[in-house]
């Protein structure tokens, strides 16, 4: 029998629980010569602003001990460009589309939502409210729950689409970020986004990035992942989608377990552009070794 | 069209090109490349299975052999990653995807083709040289200046020469060849490769590269640059590796997806 991989991420229903995390797959268009597409549970876009942004300057990404750095800053071809050029790209698959909105005030996000409204299919819009890469890139509504509840309840009004709010676990209560989420209507929550982390050059005393810091991911940050979705289950009403350092169906059985109803891959794209589609088809033969009818018996089951 | 995914190959011989084993030439076979190898061209591989080095590293392709499968990529020690490489022994299997990135676009058929290569930036100019020539350029039309440190520092000599083509190898140390840098070499040949007839195609070390690029701007010279730089995905999503454009620098472009070969002029380099 073939095991049932569909999931309910707040009213959508996806085919499986693998999505790719937003800035490491571009707008799907690259990925196309490299998997298929359409085996995906969701693709989530890189974050859109307002405007076209440049990004930071080189060197914006640098190695680390099993993972990575990044300060792209946000680089994205802003709402119009996107609207025109990017999303009927990716309307043409037989997978969830989820666009990722950023901006530096309340207007920018409600305004970006409000263009994306009428513009096409999509299903959900994620809300980056967590990028530790820009001076107003959202993480000031991202670390203050009053201001993320104020945020994502402007957001609902603004579109008809379920708000997936991405968490920072730069955070003193991730428990208290999520609640709050919720508390704006939120449909589902995803986390982790990356750790502020840095790395310096000894030979020219400087950090390795333009910005200074960057945001850590890959595989060193999983287990810090792990903790925060097993630390917000049973805390809030609405999924939760866990993403950090995912790299293997085996990792993202490991998200399941602590509460994760869904996962998305990020960094492991890089290194390997099929490692989505190796999960999807992980998870499935796990499913059916373990004779598990429905993937979402997975989660949750690790309470302590 | 069929999928670019990494794949196993095993490596057929891995061998250093000097004595201080500086540079190595790898072989790997079974290569089944889903698309056409063109020069110009890279494969980004990924060293180790495991999660130090982290990222792949990307190699640009010194030839390929359709019919047997096998690839060819000249490196030179340089981190971590490199070493690792040099390492590995006949029948060890390494992961590689490509191939990725652009080409080189071929010049007209009444110029001079001019090959600017400086240190282990010399594997896609010679590929490029070799293919031209089997498309039938006239190799007395290819000029190939080849640029290093030291003598150990210019590798496949002898394959430069048999080609035919006028070879001008140059040294900082004047241990072989002009005693100089390429450019300055160059300077002295111009005469032989005018602007209007000629099309350069330049790769090696930024320096160098933006030496040329600066020389051919000032000259009214034509011609392409093949660009490196750190990259964490290699297939233009990560937005890693990026260069500023030369007529309006606060747009980037991906040196791995929309290049690594662009117009001299294209970027700041």
């Amino acid at each position: 029998m073939k095991p049932d991989l569909k999931v309910d991420i707040g009213g959508v229903i996806i085919k499986n629980p693998v999505m790719v995390a937003s800035g490491t797959f571009g707008y799907g268009e690259e990925f196309d010569q490299h998997i298929n597409l359409n085996a995906l549970g969701g693709i989530v876009t890189k974050s859109i602003t307002l405007e076209e942004r440049p990004g930071h300057p080189a060197p914006r990404t640098c190695e680390t001990k099993a993972g990575m750095l990044n300060a792209i800053g946000l680089a994205n071809v802003g709402i119009h460009r996107f609207i025109e050029e990017k999303l009927p790209f990716l309307e043409k698959f037989d997978t969830a589309i989820i666009v990722n909105v950023a901006g530096s005030s309340v207007a920018e996000y409600v305004e970006v939502c409000r263009l994306l409204e009428s513009a096409g299919r999509f299903d959900m819009i994620e809300l980056n409210v967590s990028c530790p890469n820009v001076d107003k890139g959202g993480i000031e509504f991202g670390t203050d729950p009053e201001a993320l509840t104020k945020i994502v309840k402007e957001i609902v009004k603004a579109t008809t689409r379920p708000i997936m709010v991405k968490l920072s676990p730069n955070v003193t209560s991730i428990v208290d970020m999520a609640k709050a989420a919720q508390k704006g209507g939120a449909s589902s929550i995803s986390l982790v986004n990356t750790l502020v982390g840095m790395a310096i050059d000894i030979r020219t005393r400087k950090p390795m990035l333009s910005n200074g810091t960057g945001g850590l991911s890959g595989p060193a940050i999983k287990p810090v992942a792990v903790a925060m979705v097993h630390k917000i289950f049973g805390n809030i009403d609405i999924p939760i989608i866990g993403l950090g350092g995912i790299s293997s169906w085996e990792d993202a059985i490991e998200f399941m377990l602590v509460g994760a109803t869904a996962i998305q891959v990020g960094t492991a794209n890089f290194i390997d552009p099929t490692s989505s589609v190796k999960i999807v088809t992980g998870l499935e033969k796990y499913l059916k070794k373990n004779k598990i009818s429905d993937i979402s018996q997975l989660v949750g089951q690790v309470r302590k | 069209m069929k999928k670019i995914v990494p794949q196993l190959c095993s490596v057929l011989s891995n061998r250093p090109l000097d004595r201080q084993r500086q540079y190595f030439r790898l072989i790997v076979e079974n290569f089944s490349a889903a698309r056409k190898i063109v020069p110009g061209q890279f494969v980004h591989i990924k060293i180790t299975s495991g999660l130090d080095p982290y990222f792949r590293r990307a190699f640009s392709i010194a030839g390929y052999d359709q019919k047997t499968g096998q690839l060819e990529i000249i490196y030179k020690l340089i981190g971590v990653g490199t070493t690792l490489m040099s390492r590995m022994i006949k029948g060890a299997l390494i992961d590689i995807i490509g191939p990725l990135g652009n080409q080189f676009s071929p010049p007209d058929r009444r110029h001079k083709a001019v090959m600017i290569a400086g240190g282990v930036g010399l594997p896609p100019l010679l590929f490029w040289a070799k293919r031209l020539i089997e498309n039938g350029f006239d190799k007395n039309n290819i000029f190939f200046f080849y640029g290093g440190r030291s003598k150990t520092d210019l590798l496949e000599r002898s394959s430069i020469k048999s080609l035919g083509v006028n070879f001008i190898p140059t040294t900082d140390d004047g241990s072989f060849g002009y005693h100089g840098l390429v450019t300055e070499a160059m300077t002295q040949r111009l005469d032989e490769i005018p602007a209007k007839s000629s099309t350069w195609y330049g790769c090696g070390p930024e320096p160098m590269l933006a030496a040329i690029q600066k020389m051919a701007l000032e000259q009214g010279y034509r011609g392409e640059l093949s660009l490196e730089a750190p990259m964490p995905c290699g297939v233009g999503v990560c937005l890693g590796c990026i260069k500023p454009l030369q007529n309006n620098p606060k747009k980037y472009i991906r040196v791995c997806h929309d290049g690594p070969v662009f117009a001299i002029g294209e970027v700041i380099i």
